[in-house]
């Protein structure tokens, strides 16, 4: 009779933690809604030694390519929801489209495609970490290449 | 010899509290049977005595033990030092029967963990904690395109050049070749 | 075989509750009776009286036997007493609640309250006597009276000299013997 009352007992606050967390658990199962996807335009040169500051958090990042010279042209975010696209103006009649396609275990699944005028470029898949970035360059601009920061956070 | 009403009169109240040696204790006593005003005075002393202690035994005949102890025993089990209110706490709760409460704790504590993972974008045991982006395809239209991954920075490059096709206006001095990487 | 006090007092420093619960027993209502006739207030009397097995719980493994242990279980009953009643500065009015509630209970319940009082009023006139006596007083006319404790236990009780127990005792038993003259 005591170990029936315990039990019991111990059922109220297992059903009250499961009815908390089911919700929970159901709004993780449904995963974030929307990719908040951010790119910044750089410009990489070896005509001057200049390294503009507001790329310091990734100079360690922009070493590996080996140009002298670094400037943020522009930058842009956008909010796509998933398996829809989000379409960026990159310099010198260039677009640049992502499409967030999935996320799995920590790690979102961007289609990038990279489009001069109406011919593409580039077309690729990339498996990022949330809030991770990569590199895309190589895109000649006014004596230097176009580098691209592309990152991904999902929301 | 016999003792005078006043000598007795100092030793009544000890001869009534049995504080007198025995030789003085039998003197007080012959005296008190000859002598009815000294006899009077025992008595009321006695009388004195036995009405107080009545009047407090009626006032103190409904005290059980019962609540009595169970009250001190509460307030002893309060004042015990921490260490041994924990200790009687631990024995306490780890009875075998009172252990069920663990179990939906456990439960509920490893599915907080699992499903953090989930809830918490970047925490967690799971896989893919690494910066480095994974390319899974790559299409370069024809270009020549190479893909580099730096772990010490965690950087992956996606390179395309462009200038084999000598298409851009810069396209002669934008070749990274071994320029890059 | 029932054990002295001496003995349980030692299963009690050897942490054992229930011999702690079994001096309980022994003295609990002689220690109500002794708090009550210093206090002369039946609600105060049991809160003294259980804080007084309380300090004596805490207290118990410094008690080395030296002397009996209801003396000392005493000394402790009746320094909170006087303590309890010094910090409480009851008006004497306010000690006379209760007697005629109890007494009245008695009579209910169809026994006759004092076996040897005279009557109800002796009861009533005692305890307004009682009143008047300091709680110094009180305590050694309890002691002596109710509990028939020598002058020398009396005196290791208070901490007081055997004079000082026979000059008090004498004082407290003038002055009711004053208050309840007619009754006597």
């Amino acid at each position: 009779m005591k170990l029936l009352t315990s039990l019991l007992r111990a059922t109220i606050p297992f059903s009250l933690s499961l009815a908390l967390l089911i919700p929970m658990l159901d709004a993780a199962e449904k995963g974030p809604q929307t990719v908040q996807v951010s790119i910044g335009t750089i410009l990489a040169s070896n005509e001057s030694d200049n390294f503009d500051p507001r790329l310091s958090k990734m100079k360690s990042q922009l070493e590996v390519i080996k140009y002298r010279s670094y400037r943020l042209l522009r930058e842009q975010v956008q909010k796509a929801p998933w398996q829809s696209s989000a379409a960026f103006e990159i310099p010198g009649g260039r677009s640049l489209t992502v499409i967030p396609e999935g996320y799995r275990n920590n790690r979102l699944s961007l289609k990038v495609r990279l489009l001069q005028g109406e011919k593409p470029l580039l077309d690729t898949t990339v498996q990022l970490r949330n809030r991770g970035n990569f590199l895309l360059g190589g895109p000649a601009h006014e004596g230097g290449v176009l580098i691209l920061s592309i990152s991904a956070t999902t929301q | 010899m016999k003792m005078h009403c006043e000598e007795v009169q100092r030793s009544l109240e000890a001869w009534l509290d049995r504080e007198l040696n025995q030789s003085e204790a039998e003197r007080v006593g012959s005296h008190l049977l000859e002598c009815p005003l000294c006899s009077e005075d025992r008595r009321q002393l006695e009388h004195l005595q036995d009405a107080l202690r009545n009047s407090l035994e009626v006032r103190a005949s409904g005290l059980a033990f019962e609540p009595f102890w169970s009250e001190v025993r509460r307030r002893i089990l309060e004042q015990k030092p921490w260490h041994v209110q924990f200790l009687d706490w631990v024995r306490f709760t780890l009875y075998p029967a009172r252990l069920t409460w663990a179990i939906p704790v456990v439960i509920v504590f490893l599915l907080l963990i699992l499903s953090l993972e989930q809830l918490v974008p970047g925490w967690g045991l799971g896989p893919g904690t690494s910066n480095l982006a994974a390319v899974e395809s790559i299409d370069g239209h024809g270009l020549n395109v190479a893909v580099f991954r730096e772990s010490k920075t965690k950087t992956t490059v996606i390179w395309i050049f462009q200038n084999q096709e000598g298409e851009d206006e810069a396209a002669d001095e934008s070749a990274p070749g071994d320029n890059t990487f | 075989m029932e054990l002295s006090d001496w003995e349980l007092v030692q299963k009690c420093q050897a942490g054992e509750i229930a011999a702690f619960q079994e001096l309980v027993v022994r003295y609990y209502h002689k220690v109500f009776l002794v708090v009550l006739g210093v206090l002369n207030h039946q609600e105060d009397a049991l809160e003294v009286a259980q804080e007084t097995f309380l300090r004596a719980y805490k207290k118990i493994k410094g008690f080395r036997g030296g002397s009996a242990f209801y003396t000392w279980l005493y000394r402790i009953a009746v320094n909170l007493s006087i303590d309890f009643q010094r910090r409480q500065k009851r008006s004497p009015m306010e000690f006379r609640e209760t007697l005629d509630d109890v007494i009245d209970e008695r009579e209910e319940s169809g026994r006759d309250p004092f076996c040897s009082l005279q009557s109800k009023e002796i009861g009533k006139k005692l305890v307004a006597a009682i009143d008047d006596l300091t709680p110094d007083h009180r305590a050694v006319i309890v002691m002596r009276a109710v509990e028939g404790l020598s002058y020398k236990d009396i005196s290791r009780i208070l901490g007081c000299s055997e004079g000082t127990v026979m000059s008090r005792l004498h004082y407290a038993r003038k002055k009711l013997q004053e208050k309840l003259g007619p009754f006597l």
